[in-house]
Formats: C-alpha cells, structure tokens, sequence
C-alpha cells in the first residue's frame, strides 16, 4: 500500500516536471500572471464544521433561476433539429458549462416518444457496459419482434464482443427504428478508459443505436481518434451551456475544505470511535499516546502488541490485527513502512487533534 | 424541466432520484403509439399531394395534440426522406469514384496475390498425413517466406485507408479470396499473440475459439470449400502495432504457410523502410515484400469534387464560405478525405433541416433518375405543388397566384441550367488547369466566388467601353478580364498562353469532349476551332510557300506567331465562357433551394471547442443569459453572478498555481460585498438566500464555504483546475491557459 502510495507521489511528481515547462510557455503569454507564490495554507481558513459544511453545501441557494429556466426552454425550439439529426443517423454531443442533464432527458422523454431510450449515467464510478449492451439486445429484440428471438439468458452468456456483434448485424426492417443511447458524461469517470471508449465507439456505430451524450470536461475529445469521432460516433456538436448546478454530476467529487478524504477531522473519529468496544478504544488510546509523545515517527506493530498486552488489552496477536482491519477500514490508522523494514502505525491526525480525539472519547 | 416518469410500459418505473444513482436505466419503451404514427405517416406521405384535413386528423394523438404537431412530424419524415435520397446519391457516388480510382492499383494488388498464392502451391502440397498433423510441414530446405504487400498509402491519418482496405477486401474476395482484416488494436502487447491469433480465428472461421491454435486453421482450410483459395490477411496501419508481438506472428506464420497459406497486406502510412524499423531481421528474412502505391488524398479529393460538385450527381451545392472552410479545413488542419465527406454529409443535413424549400430536392432526383429527362419549369410546378407549405398557402389563397408560381418554376428550371453551364465551363477550366497543376478544390472555391464574378463583367465591360479593337501588339492577353483577376483561373490561362500546339490542340480535343451536350458552348468551341484550323492551313500553305521561296527561319517565326494567335483564340474562348457562364450559384435567384450557405451554423455543428468555449461560458456568462443583474458593469465581478464565475475569474489572477486560502478569501470578499450593499434601502438583485441568513453570521459563513466548495467541484468536472497533491495541499492547478 505504502509502496504504492510511494509510487504514484513519484510519478505525480515526475509529470509535474514534464508539464512546468510548457505550463511556464503558457503562462509567460499571459499577461495577467504576475505571478505571486502565496504562503498561505488551507488550514489557515476557519473551516466551520464539516456537518455544517455538508448541510450548507445541499442548501445552495441557485442563482439566475429565470434566467436558466429561459434559456432551457430556448433550446426545445432545437428538438426538432436534433431529432432529425438522429434520423439521419448523427449522434448528438452535448456540451457547454452546466448540468445538461435535464435538458437531454427532457428532450428525450418529449421528442424520442416513438423510440426506447436507455440512460447511461456516466457520472458513476462504475457502470458495467455489458449489462447495459444486454439491454440495449433485448430492447432491440423487442421492438423488432425478430424471428430468431435471442432469449435473455442466452444473451447475458455472451461476451462484450458478440454482443455488439449481435448489434451491429441485427436486421431491422424498418429504417426509422433505432434504440437511443443517452449517456451523461460520457466522459465520467466510469466510462474514461480507453476500451470503454472504443466499446462505445462500436456500439454508436451499430445501424439501430443513436447516441445522445454530454461532455463537461474540456479535454473530452481527446478520448477519441478520428475514426472514432468523425465516423463511428459521427458526432454533432451542440453548444448548449445550461449554468445548472452539478449536482449528481459532483455528488462523488469530495468538499476541498472539508478534509475528509485525506485526514480525519476530530468528530468523525470520535464517532467511530464511540462506536467500537472499549478495549478497542483503548488500543486507539495507546497508539494515540505514543503518537503525541514521538509525533515524527509511527509505532512498531510489535511495540503496540507488547504495550496492549501489559494492559491486558488484547490476549492475542489476532485479536490486535482485528482491532487494526477495523481502525484501518475506518481510516483512523494508517500503515508506514519505517527505514528499518518495520511496518509502522500512524494515526493521520494532527497532534492537537488527537488530543481533542482523546478528551472526547475519555 | 425534470424528465418525466418513464412510461408505463417501463416495468420497474423509478423516481428521478433513484435513476441518478443507478448506473444505467430504461427511460422508457418505443411507444406503441409511436408506431402507429409512424405508419399513418408512412401511408400519408405516399399520397403527400391528396392530403386532406381529415387524413391529418386522424393521425393525430388523440389527446390534444394540434395539426401543427402533425405538420410538424410530416415535415421531418419528408426531411429525412429528401435528405435519404441525396445522400445515398452522393454517397454511392462518391464510393464509385474512389473505387474506380483505386481499380488499378487492386488490380495489380489481385494478380500479385495470385502469382504469390501459385508461387507456395509451387513448393508442393502437403500429403494427407502431413497436413492432418497439429504441426507445421517442416523442411530441410530453406524456410518459406510470407508474402506480405507494402501498400503506401500516402496519408497522414489511418482513417481514410480503413474505406480502401474495406473495399479492397470485397475486391479480393470477389476475385475468390478469403480475405480478413485486423487492426493495430489487436497486435497490441496486452492481447500478445493468443489475442492475435484468436481474433484472426474469429475473423476467418467466424466463431470464437478458446485456446485459439493455429492448427485449427489449418484443417478449416483443408475442408473442401475453403481449399485452394488464397488465404489473405490485411493489417491497415502497420505503423501502429506492436513489432514484438507481430514478429511472433510473423514467424508462426511462416513456419505454417505450406499448410496456411497466408498473404499479408500491410497499409503502411510512412515510407518504405517501415518494416525495417519495426521488425528485427530474423522476422525481416521471413518477409517477401512487394510494394504497392495508392492515390494521394488530393487526387481522391479532387475527383470527389468533380463527381459530387462540378457533375452534379444531385442538385444538392455548397455556397462559397462553405466550400472555402471545407477546403481550409481539409487542405490546413485535417487532411483526410472522411473528414471531408463527413462534412458535407453534415452540411447536406443542415440544409434539409433549414431550408423549408430544400424538400424538393429528394423529388428532383426521384424523378430525374425515373425519366432521365430535364427539368422543365412544368415539372417543376408540379413539386412545388406538391410541398406541404404550399399546398396549405394555395388554400388560403385560393389559387390566386397561379401567375407567380408559374414564374418561379421557370427560375428554377433556369438555375439548373445555369448549374449546367457553370459546370462546364468549370471543367473546361480544369482540364486547361492540368497543364499548370490546379488542384480541381482550389478551382472549385474560386468559380463558387460570387463576389468575383460582377467585377469579371464590369472589367470586360469597361474594356468593351473603352476600345474594343486594342492593338494585339503590346500584352493582347491583357484585354481579357481573366487574366487580371488573379487566383487560380488566371493562373491556368496564363499556362494556356505559352502551351505548344500540339498540347493545346489536345486541349480543345478534350473541351470538345466536354461541351458535346451543351450547345450554347460547343458552337463558340466549333468557332474556335475553325478558325484555328482555318489559320493552321493558311500558315501550313504559306510555309510551304515560305520554306521553298524564303529559306526556312522566316517561316518559323510566322508560325510561332500564329500558333501564338491560336493560343489566344483559346484565351478569348475561355474569357468568353467565364464571362457570360461562369455564373456562381449564389447569385442566381432561388439558390437557397440547392445551394447550402450557413457556413457558421455548420463550423458549430462540425467542428465543437469545448475547451474555449467553456471558458467562454464562464467567463462571459451573461451573454447567454441575458440577466439584468450581472451586465452593467463591465468586467467587474459581481456578488450576484455566478459562483463558478466568479471563482474562475478570480482563477485567471493566478498562476498555473492557484493558493486555496487566497482564492477563499477573495471569493468572499466579493460575495459579501452583497450584505453590505443590503444595508442600503437600494433594492439589489439576489436578495433571498441573505434574507434568511442575516440572523446568523454562522449559518453565512458555511453557506459561502460551501458555495465555494461546490465552486471547486464545478470547475473539477469542466477539468479547468486540477485538486491539490500531497506535495502541494494548499494550492489547486489550473489546467486551460489563456482561451
């Protein structure tokens, strides 16, 4: 983990060289960078508590309401356009700043009425597009009604590949018949890998699928070749900024100034830790100790073992090791690999946070 | 705004919030309703000119929906019908034309893979027990080669060849080849060469194997349909697949090639020496290598132009701008013919979806390929009848306007005319053109200039004006307007100027060709060449008169003068044509119906910038919401604009780095400034979120911390800033410089 961890600051740092001098290119033909390096830190703004954070942040009064809602409606006078344009056999590619996630849903449930519409939400960590071509096979199946009817078990034993296969040959009678594909963000990081892409790539290419997908990200098209973009996907561009908040799209993006992810603040760890046995408690306690008197290094396993032992904390190393899965799910303990090979345990908690953690769970 | 419910045929409807969490769902089914429709329309569309209110009521929806909704559906299905029409045309025209320009080059492709194939046969088959065993047939003598072909086909872009490697496989496979195609993407080192194989089984056999072995290949080409055909594996980008991973398959292959005989076509992208880079010379000597060479993308393009624009295979034409920013485009930024095909499919679409009068198009071409005959403004009449637009105008109007319909069929009938001429001339141009090297696209963009053409008149006539009968002795060709235009036209005339007769002899042999059908220009053409034939025997007699009286230098001079006469004859024909014919569609009334011209709606539709523009949005916000609140002040920002806005404006100050603290602290400063302005009787815009948090300074504090997280959030998913590393946990990088 550690090794990893190592690894990737290392690369990180490795690209960063690689990116300062052409950052410093552009940056030179700015004219606005005077550049001034502040000193300031993070930690010197007075973050309210994070509950609070969390509360205010779903609590965002919008702005511009009317305004929005008006050039939402500006753009239904385009339906037809784009309807047309997927007749024709062109996907859409949204994109402009602001969720276009309700407009393409509405313009899906308005004007696609006559075709079977599946939503992609791109946004997620995950999406297994195998499901979603087994969905896209059986709707297909459905509206055809053909003959030799592909039963749905059979379809979720085949593979990705003849799955799009299936697609792409299917015969359609009527030219007019298509399944429409919406997929928000195609440039999710579900879908950012370069197989997921060419996988869609394929799929919009299939005679009876038509794509309607939004991009956020500025360096979306980068994902594509020109044959992915100017033939398979054969994309039209629409330019249609909606200024709505993100707010699916940035449900799994974490609060900068809440510090969750990377350190825990005080009170998430002391409702963890009021939650766990006594013992374990007391285990975090020792840990916690030696970690407010030797703040520069973590404690040897071994040497927490001993002391827990003393106290008749734990009998056993297994019992130790079950307290420590439990603190390391919880990021309340981290492992280190110290300089003499020894695996090491850190709490990633400042040393007055920790006394805080302390007096509250005392 | 929301979407709404999925319909009822969905059978697990969810709400709104739960779908944005699954990971994919079904909004809803194709309705059943929709089909009906769908066939109502079907059935009205065949008897478009007998509709009647009653037809188009009974296919409505039922509930409420109005007789415009009908129009509505009816106009898309025409759309899609006159757009299907044209563009299958053009399509299938512009296939041809590349087929027909690489007919040879497969040819010779075909004849090597026979000559290969007999050449392997030559080494002997292998016996019954020989090819039945599961390894390769091993000699003592020197082991076989793999034939492979080098095809150059001279692009920058893979995307083109992936059309001609198509074609070239339905070329061998008709000429009685088993032919196969991989990609780069499977010669990749995370498929290795299982991944390979197994592809190459899937492609040839048709059914996935696991573990693929090449053995069961073998005895698929033993069976009795597959035996005694060549086996033919093409790889289109040579340049782009892994060498070690191909050399392992070229060395299998070669070890196997009496019991498979494999022929390999490479698409190789760079030059000859391709191979040298990327195979080590073991796989080299395995290699037999052949080289063949395909056009380059401007001949493809320019025999694309002359089929789909200059010939007219539909009615269908681009305005100027338009083909300006294709030719742009192509020739400066993309350089591949899809791309441009791509283009013109889009603008086609545009054209269809714009232009109400466009739908015409699709019955011109129907009946032009039913009749063959041309069009005649009576038939013309008879579309514009049958538009639904006009059909409803002519009941309001009760047929009042008889006389101006009448009208504008003529002009119809007579753009084509002129479409006709204009591509004559054109061509004449062109053919002239190729003793100079004009490329036909360059060509084209300029005879589309419609701002050129009146000074072409007004030039000629000024000189008309002024003396008519110019002495020929100074620079005669500068009396014609054309050579003083500049561009390309003047380029190829001046080449016509200085062509020795036996070329320009060829020429006019070739404009002959071209004019046959068109009247008004083969009689000038016939004027032309009498007279020039008329002076080639009055000089051929003078010299014969010349070289027995005078001795032979004096005849030579007099005949370079009279082929140098000849030469500007020539001039005079073509200014001619330029002047009176090459009439640029646009200025020809009722050109909106043929002629697409929306050049900046199809540069948005074609080519999108999202990484300007979404600056742009953010940036310059209220150009596109049009709010009262945020624009009166210039470039100041403002509390009521955007947070997003605001946050990256104040982005723009930094660096490549952005300090979060300091970010913080302006952003805050500048949405507060709304509570101090609150103070103030002055009714200010966004007054109800402070309403209710004026009681709390803490309720304030979280709600601005939060608006400025959820900020960072909104410029992390456009990818304008990059979160802080572990090296750097106070500062987020910015990503997009200057737009």
């Amino acid at each position: 983990m550690n090794n990893i961890e190592n690894w990737e600051e290392e690369e990180e740092e490795d690209e960063e060289e690689d990116l300062e001098f052409s950052r410093n290119y552009f940056l030179a033909k700015e004219v606005q960078s005077s550049v001034k390096k502040s000193k300031r830190k993070i930690t010197d703004i007075d973050v309210v508590d994070e509950q609070e954070l969390r509360e205010a942040a779903l609590h965002i009064q919008p702005k511009h309401e009317n305004e929005i809602a008006k050039l939402m409606d500006s753009y239904t006078a385009m339906y037809p356009e784009w309807l047309l344009s997927l007749s024709c056999g062109f996907a859409l590619l949204m994109y402009g700043f602001g969720s276009k996630k309700a407009l393409i849903e509405d313009f899906a449930s308005k004007t696609l009425t006559e075709y079977s519409v599946v939503v992609i939400n791109g946004y997620l960590q995950t999406i297994n597009l195998k499901q979603v071509l087994i969905t896209l096979a059986e709707l297909l199946c459905d509206q055809v009604k053909a003959k030799r009817k592909v039963s749905g078990r059979q379809l979720s034993s085949q593979s990705i590949e003849d799955l799009l296969t299936f697609l792409y040959e299917v015969e359609v009678e009527d030219k007019d018949c298509f399944v429409c594909v919406v997929i928000h963000n195609i440039d999710g990081p579900g879908l950012r890998d370069s197989d997921t892409q060419q996988y869609l790539a394929r799929l919009a290419s299939c005679t009876h699928i038509r794509m309607v997908a939004s991009i956020d990200h500025v360096n979306a098209p980068l994902f594509w070749d020109k044959n992915m973009a100017h033939t398979q996907f054969n994309w039209c561009w629409y330019h249609v900024p909606t200024f709505a908040p993100y707010k699916v799209e940035g449900m799994f993006y974490p609060l900068i100034l809440a510090h969750g992810s990377a350190s825990q603040s005080v009170k998430t760890a002391s409702i963890v830790l009021q939650s766990l046995t006594p013992n374990a408690q007391s285990v975090f306690k020792v840990l916690a100790e030696y970690q407010i008197s030797h703040p520069d290094e973590g404690m040897p396993i071994s040497d927490l073992y001993s002391v827990c032992r003393e106290r008749f904390l734990v009998s056993s190393q297994v019992t130790l090791n079950s307290h420590l899965t439990e603190f390391k799910d919880h990021e309340l303990v981290k492992t280190k690999r110290h300089s003499d090979g020894q695996d090491c345990l850190h709490i990633p908690l400042t040393t007055e946070a920790l006394q805080k953690v302390l007096l509250e769970i005392s | 705004m929301a979407p709404s419910s999925p319909s009822e045929s969905c059978p697990q409807p969810l709400s709104t919030a739960e779908n944005d969490l699954q990971p994919f769902f079904v909004l809803h089914k194709a309705s059943h309703h929709g089909k009906d429709r769908t066939s109502a329309g079907q059935g009205k569309s065949r008897k478009r000119n007998k509709l009647s209110p009653i037809l188009s009521q009974s296919a409505n929806k039922p509930e409420g929906s109005s007789t415009e909704e009908c129009d509505r559906y009816m106009r898309r299905k025409m759309q899609i019908e006159a757009f299907d029409i044209v563009w299958t045309k053009i399509e299938s025209t512009i296939k041809d034309v590349l087929r027909d320009l690489n007919a040879s080059v497969f040819n010779n492709i075909q004849q090597w893979v026979m000559e290969c194939f007999d050449a392997i046969r030559l080494v002997g088959e292998p016996s019954i027990a020989e090819a039945t065993r599961s390894f390769p047939v091993l000699n003592n003598t020197t082991p076989l080669k793999v034939y492979s072909a080098l095809v150059i086909t001279r692009n920058i872009e893979f995307v083109d060849d992936i059309m001609t490697f198509e074609e070239l496989g339905l070329f061998l496979k008709s000429h009685g080849c088993h032919v196969t195609k991989l990609s780069s993407m499977e010669f990749s080192l995370k498929n290795g060469i299982a991944g390979c194989l197994k592809a190459l089984l899937r492609e040839f056999i048709g059914s996935s194997f696991d573990p693929a072995d090449i053995q069961t290949l073998a005895s698929w080409y033993r069976e009795q349909d597959n035996y005694n055909k060549p086996l033919v594996l093409m790889i289109n980008d040579l340049e782009r697949c892994c060498g070690s991973v191909l050399t392992d398959f070229i060395l299998m292959l070669s070890e196997w090639v009496v019991k498979v005989p494999i022929i390999l076509i490479f698409g190789v992208a760079t030059t000859v020496d391709a191979p040298r880079n990327i195979f080590p010379s073991h796989a080299l000597e395995c290699l037999c290598p052949s080289m063949f060479m395909l056009v380059t993308p401007a001949e493809r393009m320019d025999a694309i132009v002359e089929s789909v624009f200059i010939k007219h295979c539909t009615t269908f034409n681009i305005g100027h701008k338009v083909a300006q920013l294709l030719r742009n485009y192509f020739i400066n930024q993309d350089g591949t013919v899809t791309s441009f095909i791509r283009a013109l499919k889009v603008a086609c679409l545009l054209h269809f979806s714009m232009e109400p009068l466009s739908l015409i198009q699709g019955r011109v071409i129907v009946e032009d390929q039913l009749r063959n005959s041309g069009l005649s403004p009576e038939t013309m009449l008879k579309y514009m009848e049958e538009l639904p637009s006009h059909a409803s105008y002519n009941l309001s109007r009760n047929k009042m306007d008889d006389q101006t319909n009448k009208s504008m069929a003529e002009g119809l009938s007579e753009l084509l005319t002129v479409q006709k001429l204009w591509s004559t001339v054109v061509l004449c141009l062109y053919e002239a053109g190729k003793y100079s090297g004009v490329r036909l696209l360059d060509l084209f963009c300029e005879a589309l200039n419609h701002v050129l053409y009146p000074s072409r008149d007004s030039v000629c006539k000024k000189r008309d004006e002024k003396d008519h009968d110019l002495s020929l002795t100074n620079d005669p060709c500068q009396q014609y307007s054309i050579m003083q235009s500049g561009g390309y036209i003047c380029q190829i005339v001046r080449k016509v100027r200085d062509l020795p007769s036996g070329k320009l002899d060829q020429l006019i042999e070739s404009w002959e060709k071209l004019t046959v059908d068109i009247s008004e220009i083969y009689e000038k053409l016939k004027i032309l060449q009498s007279s020039i034939r008329c002076k080639d025997g009055k000089s051929s007699l003078r010299n014969s008169k010349d070289i027995s009286k005078r001795g032979v230098s004096k005849g030579s001079i007099n005949n370079d003068k009279d082929s140098r006469m000849s030469n500007l004859q020539a001039i005079a024909f073509l200014d001619d044509l330029v002047r009176n014919y090459l009439r640029p569609i646009e200025g020809i009334p009722f050109h909106e119906i043929f002629c697409f011209k929306n050049v900046e709606k199809l540069q948005l539709v074609l080519i999108g910038d999202p990484r300007r523009t979404i600056q742009v949005d953010l940036l310059e916000f209220h150009n596109m919401l049009h709010c009262s609140c945020c624009n009166k002040s210039g470039k100041a920002l403002l509390p009521s604009m955007h947070d997003s806005s605001i946050m990256y404006s104040l982005a723009q100050e930094h660096g490549d780095l952005i300090n979060l603290h300091d970010w913080f602290q302006s952003f805050r400063t500048i949405v507060q400034h709304t509570n101090k302005r609150k103070q103030k009787p002055k009714h200010t815009p966004q007054p109800k979120k402070r309403k209710d948090t004026t009681g709390s300074e803490d309720q304030n504090e979280a709600s601005i911390q939060a608006r400025f997280c959820r900020g960072v959030i909104e410029l992390q998913v456009t990818g304008l800033v990059r979160m802080p590393s572990k090296r750097r946990p106070d500062f987020v990088q910015r990503i997009a410089f200057g737009i």
